[in-house]
Order: structure tokens, then C-alpha cells, then sequence
């Protein structure tokens, strides 16, 4: 039980492992196999048992018609015994008459199939004979089994075994093989009748003839025995008289008729039995019932049961293939969306359900994306609404801040100063509005710049220079609009605050490779590392002042939020060594400005 | 990856059934060559000048070549027992591709010194005397057959010496060896023995010569030519000392019948040539044979017609 769950375990658990197609060819394959191997093992069994019928079919066949021609050579050695008996012997009175001249006729007639036709009185002694007429000196036909048998039963005409004929004397010597037809007959001598025997002696030849070249299936032979299992005709019968072969015909003598399977000295063999007709004498047919040939039909077979197999096989796996390769593109498909491949083609093919499945997956992919685009247009949008928003933080301080030292100026009458001032503010306001325009030309920023220095000097009564230069190689390049005006803003109120006429601020445009750099300097009062690095992060808390750096940090989300985050601002200041606040943005033509300009307000 | 490992999987699958399939279909032709027995061509070489008193030998021969698979070529000497014909005829045999060769030796001592010096290229199975360099030997024990027959002759035997013919001529061993046995079977039993060489081609003419000179009156030969020509000088002479004699040929054993010849050690002559070229096509072909003495039996002319010996004696064959 134990192993029957730890096969089940190890058959579940290779099942989970094993791909679909493999699982479809395995199981089809071995279905197949154990289909054509039943299937092989009954066409067997048939073959088989269809072979054995058709072999004692075969075997009864042939000995019918050996039957049939040792019946009718038997029946023809009959008839001529008959003709000897009722034609010559009853009608001739042995005192006056000479039966030889019309035995010798019939011999003659008939000398192919006969040895001799001998006529005895009851006493053994030779009556008349042909074709020898003279007994050999010591035979004593009297003692003869075929003489006492004649007389034994004298209505039955008698065949014996095959035996030497001993009777009469010839100079040949030729010791011929006959089988002995006797049969009990009256002689008739002066007019009274007295018990004989008639004895037709027939050449064993014509018995083998009949017996020899016959052909039974698997290679089988036939042989001839008497009821007490005595052969009469074996094709191997020397071999068997000399000790060197052996044979069942003691066991086939008790057959009856119809067929019988034995084994005899190892080998199973099927053994027909027909009893031919006056005789009593067995036709025995033996026929292997192993066939020598059977190793080369049983590779034939499996041979055909391996490429059946193989057929299968190979038709088995490109069908599981047919049918798991959609799951298998599909599988592959979702995959590469796990990856985050975008534009990945889900095939819609299989069969049905396979179809639905890959229908349904796309369906579900395309729901995604969608979903996945309106969150990115959302998320764009409160980018932007933050872009707005940091933006808009910049207006309010400088408008308020400017305006007051207007109002101031004109109060004071200075007229001039207050003239500037506005213009300078009416250009600064035309290039921040730059028709909503979120990138513009560095030109315009460092304009807009100059105007904002212009407005702070005149509030600041020149305690500072402004230098403003953009260097050869920033002709046409765009920048993020109002970069550069809150750094000054910061310079100015941190840097010059205390500044004696003699406070420098500059900023310089140049190209540092595919970057675009503003470095915005003071030589005021600087500040240490720590509080300069400080002013970019995120988490600081805003304190809502002039110069507070909340428009220092705001122009450095702008850009890493527009251009990413490696870019932005850098601040290196020392105390008493001044500021320099480092822009960097990419170097855009007006056609890459363009694109980020998308990003922009309409 | 486990798509490739799939694809192999299943390729080696394919490719171990495709090999199967084909090693299936090539099994039976290599197994059908093999298994395929090669025609052996087998020469015979008797002793004789003509092989009618090798007629059954023959047919058992025939019959061992037809089932074994085998071309059988009879050979005869020009004169009886030439020793040196015989060894030459063996020699061209073997040049001749012969795949074995079953020979009666005329000259066995003089045959075992040629093929001591000159190995046999193909087995050889010796008939009636043994051979050293022979594959097998198909021939009855010479010394229970000379004291066998000799044993016959005592059942019979009332006095007088009895001639023993060496036709041998002192070179052929087996017929040595049952005339030595015979020899002491009778001095056992106190029965005066004179033995003396004769050719077979004389021994009709001189076989009275002998009788008279010795005195014998009984004679025993222990080679079938010799008890034939025997039984002949017997008859011709009108001679009526009982003859012993071996051998089973048509002539033997009409001898025997008509009383010319009083007992004959015999053997089945079928079964010894069927032995003969199977142990000879074993030899060939390499596979395991035994040789075994071949039984023989002691006949009377009375018993030539018991079912058995008609049987040995007479084979049945058209």
C-alpha cells in the first residue's frame, strides 16, 4: 500500500512538473500503446489459434486424400486378390487344371505394385506362385503370421506389417520389402473343395509412393502405423529400425481419429490421426505445432508493433503540440507583460476554449493599460497643478516687493527711478507671461533676469552690481521659465544684505555638453555647507520670508520635475566667501523645448 | 528552456523507437543469413575398388547428407586396400576444399604417420579403424567384436583347430584387434588356433591351401571383403568347414542364409554411414559430437528374418 502511495506521490509530483504538452503526448502515447499491445496480443492469440486450426485443417485435408490414394492402392491389390480368388482359383480343379498361367497374367498386369501371388494349400505347402514357382527349403508359410491369420478369420482378407518376403528361392537375392495381403480360399481339387491360402505380396514401394512427398504445414511429415502402432511407413523409418531416431507411434496407435496435441521429447507438436477404412492401419500427421519460423514472425510482429508505436508516437506529440502551443504562447505572452513589455501581441488561436482564455487575458491586458494610461494622465496632471502651483508661489512676493518700492519712489519724487522701475516691470511681467509659455528662450530669462536686477538696484540704491553674460554656444537654446530670477532674489536678500556698494551679483549662461549651466554668484556673506545643502530639502519646513529659499527649493522641483532628477540646482557657499547657486538643465533647441512645452498650460 | 527539454525528450523517444523499428527489421535478415547452413562438401573414401559392399553405408550417408545439408562424393581405390592411393586421394580432397572427409583406412598406422606429419585441413571421421588425427570414429569395439564372434564359434564348436585370417595384412589395426581377441577367447577355452596372413584377392584360391596346412577345421575372418571372398572359395571348393565371418552386405547375409557362412558379427551399415556424416558434418561446422562404438550383434542364418534384424539389416528405402 505504502509503495503504491509513494508511486502515486512520485507520478503527482512529475505530473506537476511536466509541461502540458508533454503530458498530453505521454498520456496519449501510452494509451496508444497499451491500445495497440491489447489489440497486438489478441491478433496473437487469433493468429495463433486460427494458425493450429488451419494447421489440423491442413493436416486433415491431406490425410483424407492419403487416405483416399492408399485406399483406393489397397482396394486396387483387393480387387486383384478377388480376381485371383473368384476368377482363376474357384473356377479351376487343381487335379485336372493349372492355376499359374492366369495368376501370371495378372501379375503381369499388375507387376509394378506386386512381389508375387502365391496360392497354399492349409497345409503351407505351394499350391501354384508366380512369378517364382519354387519355395526356399526352410520356409514354412504354415508358421507365417499372414498364413495363420488367413485361417484364423476366414471372411476378412488380411494386410500384414512391412516385412523381408521369405518364401522363395531366387538367385537375386534381391530381399524385397513387401507388405502380405492374405486371405483364407477354397481350392477345389477333383470336385471337393479344401481350405487354402491366397497371399498377394505387394511391394512396399507402391505403399511408399503413396505415403512419400507429402507436404504438411511447418515443415511436418506423415508415417503410417498399424493398430498396435508397428509402422508401415515412416519417411525416417531406417533411422528408426537402427536406434537413431524415435517416434510416439505406441502413444499415436491410441489416438482416435481428429486432432491431438503432444509433447514428445520436448517438442509440442499437433498430431492427426485417420484411421484408413478395411485396414485398421493409422495415418499419423505431425505438424510442429512450434514453428521454426516463429522468431522471425514474432520480430516481424514486433517490429510492426514498434513502428505503430512510433506512428503514434510522432502523431501524438505534434498533436499535444497543435494543442498546447496557443497555452504555450499565451503563457509567454503574459510573461513578457510581467516583464513590463508593452505592445506584447496575445495570439488569439487554439482551439476554443484556448481561444476564450486568450480573448479573455487580452481583454484583461487592454482593460490595464487603459487603466494604467488614465493614471498616468492623472498623475501628469498633478504634476502640472504642482508645477502651477510652485509657480505661482514666485509672483505674489515680487509683485508685492516691487510695487511698494514704486509707491515709495513716486512718493519720493523720484519720477525717473519710478519710471524704470514700471518699465522695467512691464517687460518683466510681458516675458513671465510669455503667452503662458513654460519654456522660453535663455535670452528672455536672462532678460527677464536683467529687468529683476534693474528693479532690486533701484530699491537697493546700487549697493551691488548685477553682471549678467551668456557665453558663446547658449545662442538659441530654451530654458525653464523664471529659473534665475528667485536665485537672485535669494542672493539679494542673503547675500547683500549687508553689502557696502561694493556687492557683486553675476550670472553667466554656458554650455557644459549636452547641459545648459547658470551659475548664479554673490560674494556676500556665504553661508556653511550644511545650511546651504539644507536649503534644497524636500522635508525642510517652508518659513514663508524673503530670501527664505522657499523659491530656491520651488526652482529646483521645477526642473527635476520637468527634466528629471539629474538635474536641478547645486548650492556651493563658504561664510564670507559668497554663493554660488549652480542651474542645470539640458541644452534644448526650440524643437526639443517644444516638446517639454507640451507639458505646459494650454 | 523546458520547451527544448520537451522537444528533446520526444526526439529521443522518436529516435530510440525509429531504431528499434529498424534493428527489429534487421535482426531477422542477420539471423536469417546466419542461421542459413552452408552446403559442406564431404568426400568418402573406402578402401574398396568399388562401393557395392558399401550399399547400406551408402544410403545411410545419403540420408545423414539430405537432412545435415551436405554434397556427398564417394571415392574408390583402383586396388584394395593401396594405402597410398588412399592417402593421396585424401590429399587432393583437402586441397580440393573438402570441408571434412570420412575415410575406411586402408593403411590406418601409415595414415596416422602422413596426417601426424601433414595435419588435416578439414575433420576426418574414421570408419571401422581408429585414426589419431580423426574427429570421430564410427566403428564397433574390435576386441568385444572378435571375442563375440568367437564366442559364437565355441556355442558351435566340437573340435579341431580353427583358422584365423589375418587379411589385414599386419597394417590394418581394427582387424588386428578382433583377431587378437578372438585369438585369446578361443586359447581361453583350450580351442587350437592357427592364425595366418592372406590377401583378400587370394583367399578364395588358397583358402583350401590353408585349411590343409593347418588342419583347421573351422575359419574365421574378421573383415567383410574377407569373410566374402571366404564364403566364396567355400562354395567354389565345395568346402564344408563352418565360416565366422563379419559384415552385413546382400551377399553376407545370403551366404549366411544359404549356410555358407555360420554367423556374422554384423552392425546396421545404415546406421554407421548416417553416424559418419553427422559426426563429420558436426566436425565441420564446429558443433559438440560424441563417438560412441557402434553396437553390433552376432548372426545366425535362422535369425536373418527376426523383425529386427530384417529391420537392421535390410533398410527400407525405395
Amino acid at each position: 500500500m505504502s509503495i503504491f502511495r509513494t508511486f502515486t506521490k512520485r507520478v503527482s509530483a512529475g505530473y506537476r512538473k511536466m509541461s502540458i504538452q508533454m503530458v498530453l503526448s505521454l498520456s496519449f502515447t501510452a494509451v496508444a500503446v497499451a491500445g495497440i499491445l491489447l489489440m497486438g496480443l489478441s491478433l496473437i492469440w487469433r493468429f495463433s489459434s486460427t494458425s493450429q486450426q488451419m494447421a489440423a485443417e491442413n493436416s486433415q485435408r491431406v490425410l483424407a486424400q492419403v487416405n483416399l490414394n492408399l485406399d483406393s492402392y489397397l482396394r486396387r491389390m483387393m480387387r486383384i486378390s478377388d480376381a485371383v480368388y473368384y476368377s482363376v482359383i474357384k473356377n479351376t480343379d487343381l487335379s485336372g487344371g493349372n492355376l499359374t498361367s492366369a495368376m501370371n497374367l495378372l501379375y503381369e498386369e499388375n507387376r509394378d505394385d506386386l512381389v508375387s501371388i502365391a496360392a497354399f494349400d492349409s497345409h503351407g505347402d505351394l499350391v501354384a506362385s508366380v512369378p517364382l514357382s519354387s519355395l526356399k527349403g526352410d520356409s514354412r508359410p504354415e508358421e507365417s503370421a499372414w498364413f495363420q491369420a488367413a485361417m484364423g478369420n476366414m471372411e476378412n482378407l488380411h494386410f500384414s506389417t512391412p516385412h523381408v518376403q521369405n518364401l522363395f528361392n531366387d538367385p537375386d537375392t534381391p530381399y524385397r520389402w513387401v507388405v502380405s495381403l492374405s486371405r483364407h480360399v477354397q481350392l477345389t481339387r477333383d470336385g471337393s473343395t479344401e481350405n487354402g491360402v491366397l497371399l498377394v505380396d505387394m511391394s512396399f514401394v507402391g505403399i511408399e509412393q503413396v505415403c512419400q512427398d507429402v507436404d504438411l504445414a511447418s515443415g511436418g511429415y506423415l508415417y503410417v502405423i498399424d493398430g498396435d502402432g508397428e509402422f508401415i511407413y515412416h519417411p525416417r523409418q531406417q533411422l528408426i529400425y537402427a536406434g537413431l531416431l524415435e517416434e510416439n507411434n505406441l502413444v499415436a496407435a491410441s489416438y482416435p481419429d481428429g486432432s491431438h496435441l503432444e509433447t514428445f521429447q520436448g517438442q509440442q507438436r499437433q498430431v492427426t490421426v485417420k484411421t484408413v477404412g478395411y485396414t485398421g492401419w493409422k495415418l499419423v500427421g505431425v505438424v510442429p505445432t512450434q514453428d521454426s519460423d516463429l522468431p522471425g514472425l514474432f520480430l516481424f510482429g514486433l517490429s510492426l508493433l514498434l513502428f505503430f508505436i512510433f506512428l503514434m508516437a510522432f502523431l501524438n506529440f505534434r498533436i499535444s503540440a497543435y494543442i498546447s502551443d496557443p497555452i504555450r504562447r499565451l503563457e509567454q505572452s503574459i510573461k513578457e507583460l510581467e516583464s513590463g513589455r508593452e505592445n506584447v501581441e496575445i495570439d488569439e488561436a487554439g482551439c476554443y476554449e484556448i481561444q476564450r482564455l486568450s480573448h479573455t487575458v487580452r481583454s484583461m491586458v487592454s482593460t490595464m493599460r487603459h487603466l494604467m494610461e488614465d493614471i498616468i494622465e492623472q498623475e501628469g496632471q498633478k504634476r502640472r497643478s504642482e508645477l502651477e502651483v510652485l509657480q505661482s508661489q514666485i509672483n505674489p512676493h515680487f509683485l508685492y516687493n516691487t510695487l511698494d518700492s514704486v509707491i515709495w519712489m513716486t512718493e519720493s519724487g523720484r519720477q525717473e527711478e519710478a519710471i524704470q522701475m514700471v518699465t522695467s516691470l512691464a517687460r518683466l511681467f510681458r516675458i513671465a507671461l510669455s503667452r503662458g509659455n513654460s519654456m522660453i528662450p535663455l535670452a528672455d530669462e536672462l532678460e527677464h533676469a536683467r529687468h529683476y536686477m534693474t528693479i532690486q538696484q533701484i530699491r537697493y540704491k546700487n549697493r551691488f552690481e548685477t553682471k549678467i553674460t551668456a557665453q558663446p554656444g547658449t545662442e538659441g537654446l530654451y530654458t525653464l521659465k523664471l529659473i534665475v530670477q528667485p536665485i537672485l532674489e535669494n542672493a539679494i536678500y542673503h547675500g547683500m544684505a549687508s553689502a557696502e556698494d561694493d556687492g557683486l551679483i553675476s550670472v553667466t549662461a554656458y554650455r557644459q555638453g549636452d547641459d545648459l549651466i547658470i551659475d548664479v554668484a554673490d560674494n556676500g556673506l556665504g553661508m556653511r555647507p550644511e545650511v546651504a545643502a539644507s536649503l534644497l530639502d524636500e522635508n525642510r519646513p517652508d518659513v514663508r520670508t524673503s530670501g527664505s529659499g522657499i523659491g530656491v527649493r520651488n526652482v529646483h522641483q521645477r526642473i527635476r520635475l520637468t527634466f528629471g532628477p539629474q538635474y536641478g540646482l547645486t548650492i556651493l557657499s563658504e561664510p564670507d566667501e559668497g554663493t554660488l547657486v549652480r542651474i542645470r538643465i539640458p541644452a534644448l533647441n526650440q524643437d526639443e523645448a517644444g516638446r517639454y512645452q507640451q507639458e505646459g498650460p494650454p | 528552456m523546458k520547451r527544448r527539454k520537451n522537444d528533446l525528450i520526444q526526439l529521443t523517444i522518436l529516435v530510440l523507437l525509429g531504431a528499434s523499428v529498424i534493428l527489429s527489421l534487421v535482426l531477422p535478415q542477420l539471423a536469417q543469413q546466419q542461421s542459413e547452413p552452408q552446403i559442406l562438401s564431404v568426400s568418402i573414401l573406402i578402401r574398396d575398388t568399388d562401393s557395392s559392399l558399401w550399399t547400406n553405408t551408402r544410403l545411410g550417408m545419403e540420408q545423414a547428407a539430405d537432412e545435415l545439408g551436405a554434397e556427398l562424393r564417394f571415392l574408390t581405390l583402383s586396388a584394395p586396400n593401396d594405402a597410398r592411393e588412399q592417402e593421396s586421394l585424401l590429399q587432393r580432397e583437402m586441397e580440393g576444399g573438402a570441408d571434412a572427409a570420412v575415410i575406411v583406412p586402408a593403411d590406418p598406422a601409415a595414415l596416422d604417420v602422413a596426417l601426424t606429419a601433414s595435419p588435416p585441413s578439414c575433420p576426418i571421421v574414421s570408419m571401422e579403424s581408429p585414426l589419431k588425427a580423426a574427429a570421430g570414429i564410427v566403428a564397433p569395439d574390435p576386441a568385444l567384436l572378435g571375442e563375440n564372434l568367437a564366442q559364437a564359434l565355441l556355442e558351435d564348436w566340437t573340435a579341431g583347430p580353427v583358422l584365423l585370417l589375418d587379411t589385414g595384412g599386419g597394417i590394418n589395426h581394427s582387424i588386428t584387434a578382433r583377431l587378437e581377441a578372438a585369438q585369446s577367447a578361443l586359447l581361453a577355452a583350450d580351442v587350437p588356433v592357427a592364425v595366418r596372413t592372406c590377401s583378400i584377392e587370394n583367399l578364395a584360391a588358397e583358402l583350401d591351401g590353408l585349411l590343409t596346412e593347418t588342419g583347421s577345421q573351422w575359419v574365421m575372418t574378421f573383415d567383410p571383403s574377407a569373410t566374402l571372398c571366404a564364403a566364396e572359395g567355400k562354395e567354389l571348393l565345395q568346402l564344408s568347414v563352418p565360416l565366422y565371418g563379419v559384415g552385413s552386405t546382400v551377399q553376407i547375409i545370403s551366404d549366411l542364409e544359404q549356410g555358407e557362412v555360420a554367423a556374422v558379427a554384423t552392425w546396421s551399415d545404415y546406421a554407421a554411414g548416417y553416424l559418419a556424416i553427422e559426426q563429420a558434418v558436426s566436425a565441420a561446422r564446429g558443433e559438440a559430437h560424441t563417438s560412441a562404438p557402434l553396437s553390433f550383434f552376432i548372426l545366425r542364418g535362422e535369425d536373418i528374418y527376426e523383425p529386427n534384424n530384417q529391420k537392421l539389416l535390410f533398410p527400407v528405402t525405395s
